[in-house]
Formats: C-alpha cells, structure tokens, sequence
C-alpha cells in the first residue's frame, strides 16, 4: 500500500479512486475530515476503541502525511475582512508626514479620489528585545512582537475584494480552487478523529464572496470545512445537529446498538464488505463526537482568568474557541473578522477612527492567543497568520463631507505570522517610503501559500491533485518559499 | 487598472477588442496585428503529426464488433452479455449469480426512477412469473416522468447547473438566475421524450440558431445561460475565465476532453493546440448572457432577480462575431496571433473550414453531435454504464484522452456506441439493453473485492438524491411537484430533492455533506465520502426526527396498534422484505424499553431504520 500514494504525481484515475474508495470504506472516514488516520500528536484518548488506531496508523502511512518533517503542525488563519491598513499597523511610513497632501505618482490601480498622501496619526515605538516597530493601535501585540514575524513586502494581483480574496483563500481569483486550509486537510489528514479537521469560525453568516473563501472544490468531500456562526455561543447553536434535544444520551446508544446489531447482521451476509463496515464505524464516530464536541466548542469550561485575557467580544470569543480547537486536534482554523458589516476592515471613509477601533478590538484577543498559544507550549508547533486580503492605500480617499478614508490598496502590505517555525522578532522584505509598492524581496499570495505549506512539511510543488486532465497545485506555477523567516 | 475606450469606439468594436485596445493601447495592437500576420503561429501545434495522433483510441470513430464467440449459450439476455462473458471466460471466471428478484427491482427501480419501489410495485412483480415480468417493469420505469427527473440528477452537475454566482456584491442579484430551473424543467422532459442525445446537445449549444429550435426549446440554451458570471465580469481577463469556464464544460460534458488545459500553452499531454483552444474561445467571445422570454421580451441588463418576469429564461444570444488572439501564456495583456474560429483540429478533417455562421456556435454544436465525431457517443455511453452498472468502463468518464484512463473491454464501448447512434441516439433504447441484461442481474458483490472488474455488479450507496426521496416516500410524503425550485432546508419541502435550488453562492449543506458536486464547476464524478458529520445529520437532524415521526404515522395508518404488523409493514416500506424471526425479536425486545425523553421507542426504531445500511446501500 505504501506504493498507492495520492499524491504527487502518483498513477491517477482508477486506481486512485480505487484507493480513495478502499481507504475511505475500509477504515471508515473515522473522523470528518480525512483520508490519513491519525499522525503523530494525536493524544486523543478516543481514538482507541470503537476506531482502532492500528488502521489510522496504516492509512496515515500509506498515502497521506507530510513530505518533510513538519514545523507546524496546525495553523490558525486570523483574518480581517476588508484589508488593514499596513501604514497604520505594522510598516511606519514617515515620509508621508513630510509629504502630506501630496498627489502620489506614478501607475495607480485606485485612483487618488481625494487630499493625497494621509500621514498616519498614529504613533509608532519600538518594541520587544527586537526593537519592531508596531502601531500604538496594537499595543497588546506589540507585547508579543518577539514572537512574531511581520512581512512589509506582500502584494497581490488586483484590488478589489473578491478576487482578493479569493486569491488569499485558494491561490486563484475565481472561485474554482479549493482553499488551502482543504489542501492542508488532503495533505495531511485529520488529528483528531472525533472532530473536524478544518473548521472556519465567524460571528455572523455575512462575509464578502461566502463559502468558497473555504470551499473544497474538486477535492474530496471529507476536506470540506465545518464552518461555525459565533453569533451563540452555546456549543448546540455552532454546530449543526451536534446533540439530540429530545432524546438523552442513555437511549441514543441503545438506538445505536439496535443499529449496529441490524448493520452487523446486513453485513454478515455481505461478508467482507468494508465499506458497510466504515459505516459502521462512522457511526460510532459521530456519537462519540457529539460529547467530544460538546466539550471542545465549550468556552465556558475555560477560567475566568484566561476569558478575560482575550476579552469578552465576539472577535475574543473565536480566538479563544480557536485554541481550543487546535488544542484538540483540529488542524486548521480560520477566523474572519466580520461583523454587522461584512468586512469592517474596508475603511473607505473615516478611516483614522474607525481602523482605530478595529485595531482595539483586534488587538486584545490575537495577543491573548499568541501569548495562550505560547504558555501551553503550543505555539512551537503553531502558526497564526494575521492579515488581510490586501492593505490600504497609503493616499486619502474623500467622499463629500466625511472625513478621509483610505481605498484597496494590493501593490504593499503587511502580514503578521507566529510561531509553527517562523522566526519571531523580525520583519521581512520592505515596502517604498511611502508603503506604495513592495521594494525589498516582494512576497507574493502564492510565496505566502509555499512558505504555510512547507512550514506544515509539504512541498507545494508536489502536493497536487490530478482534475480535468491535470495536476493541479494550491501555488499553481508559482510560489517560493520565503526561506529566510524560517527558524 | 485599464482604460475604458471612449463610448463611440467602443461600442463599434467587438467587446474583447475593445477591452484589449484599452489594455494595451491601440498602436501596440497594431503591433500586434501585424506581427500575427506576418508571423508563422506559434501555439499551432506545429509538430504534432496530426494523422498519427488521430489513431489513438478515442479519437478514431468507433466501429462494432461482431458479437464474441462464449461457451456458455444460456447465460447473455443482451447482445451486451457476450462482450462480458467473453471477458469473464478468458479471465477463466464466470458471472456471479442472479440477484434475487427482490434486489433486482430495488437496484433498477432506483437506477432508473431515484426512488426505491414502493411495497405494492415490488410483490407486482414477485407474483409476475411472465417471462417478461423484468421487461415490464423497465418499461413503466421509462415511461414514468421519473425518468427525466433521474436522468437530470446525473445531466445537471455535468452542466454545473446553478440559480445564482458564488459570489454577490452587498445584496446585488442581478447576475442571479431567477428562473433557472426552466432548463432543468427542458433536461427532464427532454430525457422523458427521449429527445436524441444529439439534437439534445445541439439544442443546448445553439436552439437560438437552429430551425428546429424555436421558442420551445429556448430553455435548452440555460446549458450556457447558467453559466458562472465572475466579478468584474466587464474586464478583459475576467471574460476570459469566464470563456474558460464555456469551453470546459462544454468539452468535458460533451466530448471527455480537457481542452481548458490549453489556455495557457499547447496541452502537455493531448493533441491540443493553444490555437484550438482560443479557436474556440471566439465562439464564446462572440457569444452573450442574456434573459429573455418565449415571446422575445429581453431583460434590461441590471435586472435583479425578483424583477424578472416570471417567463424569462437565462439563455445565450450571438454578440458580434469576432476572433480573438492567443494569448500568450494566458495573459490577456500579452496577445499573440489571431485566431480563427472552428472546431478541434483533432476531430476535424482537412476540408473543415473556420466557422462562417455568425459566433460559429451552432457549427460547434453540429461538429459535437456528428456522428462522425468518435467522442459524443462514447463519452454518454460510458456515463449512462457507469450509472446502471456501478463503475464505468473509462474510469476517468471525463477524459478520453491520453491521460485519461483506457477503456475496459473496448469493443464493448464502441459497439455500444454505434449501436446507439445507429438507434438515433435514443438514450432509452440504451438504458432499456442495460437494464435487462444478464449483468445488470448479477448479485451484487462488495466495494473491496479486489479491483472489481466491470464484469461485476458492485454494491452502492445511494445518492443524497435517492436517499432522501427514498426516505419521503417510504413516510408516505413524497410530493411529485416539479417547476419552481425550493430550498432544501425549508421543512415543508417534501419535493424531490432534484427540484432543490442549487447554489453556487452557498451549496445546501445537506448536499454538501453528501457528496454533491460543487456547481461552481462541470461535476466530472461524485465522491462517496462516509464522514461523521453525515451521520450527526442521521442521528440528531431535525429532518430526521420529523421523518421518523411521519414514519411512525404512516403505520399507524396503514396498519394500526398491531406491533408485530407494523414490525412488518415498516421492514416492506423500507427493505422490501419481510423481517426474521431474529429482526422480529430485536424489536419487541427494543419497543418495550421504557423511555424517559421524548421520543417514543417506536420514533427510535423507525429512525434507526431509515439511516440503516440496509437502506442506504443497493445490492
């Protein structure tokens, strides 16, 4: 079997599918999520029993698993919607003081609708042993900027949302690719069985371009996200059908036995049959989720003392439900930063005031889960990336009697990475003096997606999956890994 | 970004031109222009020996094979039964044994209605001892719109059919298709009145362009009408993903070719040339989205979805015609030679000429339904085994080419194949053979028999399709209401699910969670995941409570308090079969536990039951 492996450049066609099918019917999908059963970290004391970590073991071998030796072993995507502005977070730009109201040259992708170049008004020091400067609307991170990585030199291709955003998501502007947290899931298979292996958190359903930010597309179904509405935070309000209302857990498993009984007498006489067998098994998967779920998705069961670290909004409440999530097995998390807008972060108008609120209300709870991560000694193996779809414009844009906003702004901007084998405490690659374009080792999407996936310990030019006559990768023909940011 | 080109200017030339002048400015196209005149084509598959490409399996027209000498005389009810024991007696094995007749109508039942036979449909034919009980059964299962609704649930993910974009600017609906569901309503009763298979793919491609077209077959164009509209649609490279998006689901559908892979640079493993690939984007370049009523009302552009009328169908019209260049390495901001438009230089002859009627899509239709084209027949032959048997004989039923998968038994697949076109392409004719032939009959065997060969019947799982309109009408609430879409998640909805509004902005997660192909994309296969998640749905989903209770219900009715009857009657409703002593016991044992929730035991059973494997899977 160590010879049938999915990916790369493995015999396609039948005998994939072949494969997919022995392995998905023989061991039962044991969790959601993936193909590979458990990899090394699963602690999970569930994973014994009614699943048998003997086969997870196998299947993991057998087709599915990083190429290299991992850094990370899971990632929390922290994402705000909209764009931030990098001259007011992360990259200082002092010469737009000196060149205040002065009408950028050269070629505009937004045009300059208004007083020309908008200093910052904040102020930016210094901070940490490595001396990065962050924004006084952060003071929070700024606290734990040692451990983080901040890139000054990323840009995309367009500056509108939904390409975007798309691109951030799936390495693609239209909404045919799967998003990299299903890559991740194909590529590396679930930790824990009993819970989903990649589960994207939000407040409200409202989100610029919706559910293909984390859309599977061709790949298969079990590397499709569980996405979350926070709006309620008790655990049966976030996940759909986690629990019987009306039925207590005692007669639910002598349901389940009556039901095992008749599947295991229907499979006798098809003796064999292991893929009647995996749903026998998925079955007692799902029950046992349900109490593991229960527990996982419960902030409550948290102290007081590290709720109210992260605070006590609905952003702090992903962040926190998102440690939690990971702790446990989840592999990939994503939390969006929206809100009664769809994406706050998109400051057209009264921008200095409003960013300024956003990066209050950000601030707190991605501190408190860098700082969280860290403490339980998880943070070695996990990476957070903080960031946008793109930046904003480092000019004003103006709009009748409001005060000045800033447009998309995609030639410039900034993300933060932490911890999973990013080196903390520095900045990578470097926008112009006036944060219009990168300068200094420009960071592409597709350089960011490499540099995600061989932290993850795969090689995006061989995690490919053959559709419509070809392989197709997350980075495309492009992407290289940013080698320097790596521990 | 770019600059738009002064309204006059613009509206004067053709649209991709435009856009492109805007791009790269007007004396650089010249530039252009003139380079692709004078130069020799790059992208033209300049070493490709054409007539040695054109020997590959796929690509020549198929042609019958005499039916294969077998030992045994008895077995073969079909002429399509000689190819497989043929190949079963080389292979030194024999066919599998019957399945019982009560398997055999629940597998043909579901195969060609969606649904699972009621308990009256199947003790009909158990007490049938006609020779031609089978017969009778596949011909009302043909005759039945039931079929059409079946057969759509196959033909729409092909065609990535959806209602809306998968993504919307603030509450914008305008690129929304209101009444999308007139082309399926036209795909299920173009498979009930066994419409051609070729005059159903001309009519898809181009009614607006053909006699026999006419107003009533409008709907058909909602193949491409349906089309994903991406954002930004009006820049350059924007329209051309959109063509990409045309020419993939066209090809692949239609001809198992992925000729989108020759957007950027000629296909690295096909005879595919990057010209015939912007050959074909012309077609499409010259090819517009619109929505319009029988009776030629067009709606204005900008029209949001709940301004539609009630009548406007999401069609295509011809823009105005205009080749577009290569574009070099896909980048629209690096055009290359022009390019005429015309079919496939690998399915053309030497005496085929660039299209000369209007966009050329109906000349493209006409190349795709030839009967000279070796693929169309093949590729939907192929489909329509791999849906009654279980697996198809090209694995890869989306790909015909080299790197694609090759066909087992090959003369079976072109037999097949030139039977059907020399049937007029009558998809029943094909079903009809398939249905009754002595291996569609064979038991069925398990999912992890080694390598199980196209000789066998595997065991499947329903369809989400099936399951669920399986489950309504075993409680007895199936509704048999076509038209209008409505949305899944709606508790009323006791519709067949293919009647479920399908979107691409947010797939219904009860379709996604079982294997329902993303419609933002032609759906080449469906997987078959079994996750937990699906069984959370099982166990604790309010649509399952509610069936179960309707379920319990429906035997109140149908047989009152007797439990040892109502034991009974719910194994008929949803086995088919009678239960043994043991299943009789396991449920008295199980109905007499007290209960504190509230649920009744009997809620408890029946639920049990309709999430059983044995409902879900089909021997």
């Amino acid at each position: 079997m160590s010879t049938d492996r999915i990916f790369p450049g493995s015999d396609f066609g039948l005998s994939r599918r072949q494969a997919l099918r022995r392995m998905a019917a023989g061991f039962g999908m044991l969790g959601l999520a993936a193909l590979a059963g458990s990899n090394s970290g699963s602690n999970s004391g569930s994973n014994s029993g009614p699943i048998g970590t003997g086969a997870g073991n196998l299947l993991a071998g057998s087709h599915s698993g990083p190429h290299f030796a991992p850094r990370a072993k899971r990632v929390i995507f922290l994402f705000m919607n909209g764009g931030p502005s990098h001259v007011d977070t992360f990259d200082p730009k002092p010469a737009l003081l000196r060149h205040a109201g002065k009408q950028p040259e050269g070629k505009l992708f937004k045009k300059s609708q208004g007083t020309g170049y908008l200093p910052s008004p904040l102020r930016f020091d210094r901070h940490g042993q490595s001396g990065l400067e962050v924004s006084e609307s952060l003071p929070h991170l700024a606290r734990v900027i040692d451990d983080c990585c901040v890139i000054r030199s990323m840009h995309t291709d367009v500056p509108n949302h939904e390409p975007a955003l798309l691109m951030m998501h799936s390495g693609n502007m239209q909404p045919i690719r799967p998003s990299i947290g299903s890559w991740l899931q194909y590529g590396l298979g679930t930790e824990n069985q009993n819970l989903p292996g990649y589960v994207v958190l939000r407040p409200t359903p409202k989100i610029v371009v919706g559910p293909a930010l984390w859309s599977n597309s061709f790949l298969p179904a079990q590397h499709q996200a569980t996405s979350v509405i926070t709006a309620d935070m008790k655990v049966e309000k976030l996940v759909a059908n986690i629990r019987n209302s009306h039925l207590p857990e005692a007669e639910q498993r002598e349901q389940l036995d009556l039901l095992a009984t008749l599947n295991r007498r229907h499979l006798a006489v098809r003796a064999g049959d292991s893929e009647l067998e995996g749903q026998i098994r998925s079955m007692e998967t799902a029950f046992h989720m349900q109490r593991e779920a229960m527990d996982t998705f419960d902030i409550s069961r948290e102290p007081a003392s590290v709720r109210e670290a992260y605070g006590d909004t609905p952003f702090a409440r992903s962040c926190l439900l998102a440690r939690r999530l990971v702790e446990s097995g989840v592999r990939v998390v994503t939390v969006y930063y929206v809100a009664d807008s769809n994406q706050p972060w998109d400051t057209h108008t009264d921008h200095d005031d409003g960013h300024r609120k956003l990066c209050a209300d950000a601030d707190r709870p991605t501190a408190a889960l860098i700082a969280d991560l860290k403490q339980r000694g998880l943070l070695e193996d996990t990476l957070v990336v903080w960031g946008g779809e793109f930046g904003r414009t480092p000019y004003a844009q103006n709009d009748k009697d409001k005060k000045p906003g800033r447009d998309h702004h995609h030639t410039a901007f900034s993300t933060l990475l932490a911890g999973g084998g990013v080196r903390g405490g520095m900045s990578y690659g470097t926008s112009d003096e006036f944060g219009m374009n990168a300068q200094e080792n420009p960071v592409h999407v597709h350089d960011l997606h490499a540099t995600i996936l061989h932290l993850m310990g795969l090689d995006h030019e061989r995690l490919t999956y053959r559709y419509a006559g070809r392989d197709f990768r997350l980075t495309d023909v492009h992407g290289e890994v940013i080698r320097r940011i790596l521990v | 970004m770019h600059l738009r080109l002064p309204r006059v200017l613009g509206r004067r030339l053709p649209g991709w031109l435009a856009l492109w002048l805007g791009v790269v400015g007007i004396g650089s196209a010249l530039r252009a222009t003139e380079l692709a005149l004078a130069q020799p084509a790059s992208g033209a598959g300049a070493g490709i020996d054409w007539q040695k490409e054109r020997q590959f399996w796929s690509f020549q027209v198929p042609t019958s094979s005499p039916l294969p000498r077998v030992r045994d005389l008895r077995w073969s009810r079909q002429p399509l039964d000689r190819f497989i024991l043929a190949r079963l007696e080389v292979d030194g094995l024999s066919p599998s044994a019957g399945a019982e007749k009560r398997s055999w109508i629940r597998r043909v039942t579901l195969d060609l209605s969606g649904i699972a036979p009621t308990p009256e449909e199947v003790s009909a034919f158990l007490t049938d001892s006609r020779a031609s009980a089978e017969a009778a059964v596949v011909e009302r299962l043909l005759s039945s719109p039931r079929f059409g609704e079946r057969m759509a649930s196959l033909w729409l993910p092909l065609a990535r059919y959806a209602e809306d974009q998968a993504h919307q600017v603030g509450e914008d609906t305008t690129f929304f298709y209101a009444n999308a569901w007139y082309y399926r309503d036209w795909v299920i009763k173009a498979f009930n009145r066994d419409l051609p298979y070729n005059q159903f793919l001309l009519l898809q491609l181009a009614a607006d362009r053909l006699p026999k077209g006419g107003t009533n077959e409008l709907a058909a164009l909602g193949f491409l009408g349906l089309g994903p509209k991406y954002y930004d649609r009006d820049r350059l490279a924007v329209k051309a993903d959109e063509w990409e998006d045309r020419i993939d689901t066209v090809c692949r559908t239609m001809l198992g070719l992925t000729v989108a892979c020759a957007r950027c640079h000629d296909h690295k493993f096909e005879p595919i040339t990057q010209e015939d690939y912007y050959a074909l984007a012309g077609v499409f370049a010259s090819t517009r989205m619109l929505s319009q009523t029988p009776d030629g009302f067009i709606e204005k552009d900008g029209t949001t979805a709940a301004k539609f009328r009630p009548e406007s169908m999401h069609v295509v019209a011809e823009d105005l015609a205009t080749n577009v260049p290569v574009f070099l390495r896909g980048k629209v901001d690096s055009p290359g030679h022009m390019v005429e438009r015309r079919f496939l230089k690998l399915l053309s002859t030497e005496s085929t000429r660039p299209f000369a009627d209007g966009s050329g899509r109906r000349e493209l239709a006409e190349a795709i339904a030839s009967s000279q084209n070796p693929l169309t027949a093949r590729v939907l032959v192929n489909r329509l085994w791999g849906q009654l048997m279980g697996r198809p004989l090209v694995s890869t039923a989306s790909n015909f080419g080299h790197s694609g998968s090759a066909p087992e038994i090959p003369n079976l697949l072109d037999t097949l194949a030139v039977r059907f076109m020399e049937n007029g392409w009558s998809v029943k004719t094909l079903v009809r053979e398939l249905a009754l032939s002595a291996t569609y009959r064979q038991a069925a065997s398990g999912a992890d028999a080694k390598n199980p060969p196209v000789t066998r019947m595997p065991r499947r799982r329903m369809s989400i399709e099936q399951w669920r309109d399986s489950v309504l009408q075993a409680t007895g609430e199936l509704e048999a209401t076509g038209g209008h879409s409505t949305d899944l998640d709606d508790p009323a909805n006791r519709r067949r699910t293919v009647y479920a509004r399908i979107s691409r902005l947010k797939l219904n997660d009860l379709l996604l969670q079982f294997d329902y192909p993303d419609p933002n994309v032609h759906g080449e296969k469906r997987g078959s995941t079994t996750t937990a998640i699906q069984k959370l749905f099982f166990l604790n989903s309010p649509f399952m409570l509610e069936r179960a209770r309707r379920l319990v219900g429906r035997l109140d009715r149908d047989v009152g308090a007797d439990e040892s009857a109502r034991v009974a009657r719910v194994y008929q409703l949803l086995f088919n079969r009678s239960p043994d002593a043991t299943e009789r016991q396991l449920a008295g044992e199980f109905l007499q536990r007290p209960t504190v929730g509230e649920l009744t035991r009997w809620q408890q059973y029946a639920q049990l039951l309709l999430v059983s494997n044995e409902f879900f899977y089909v021997d």
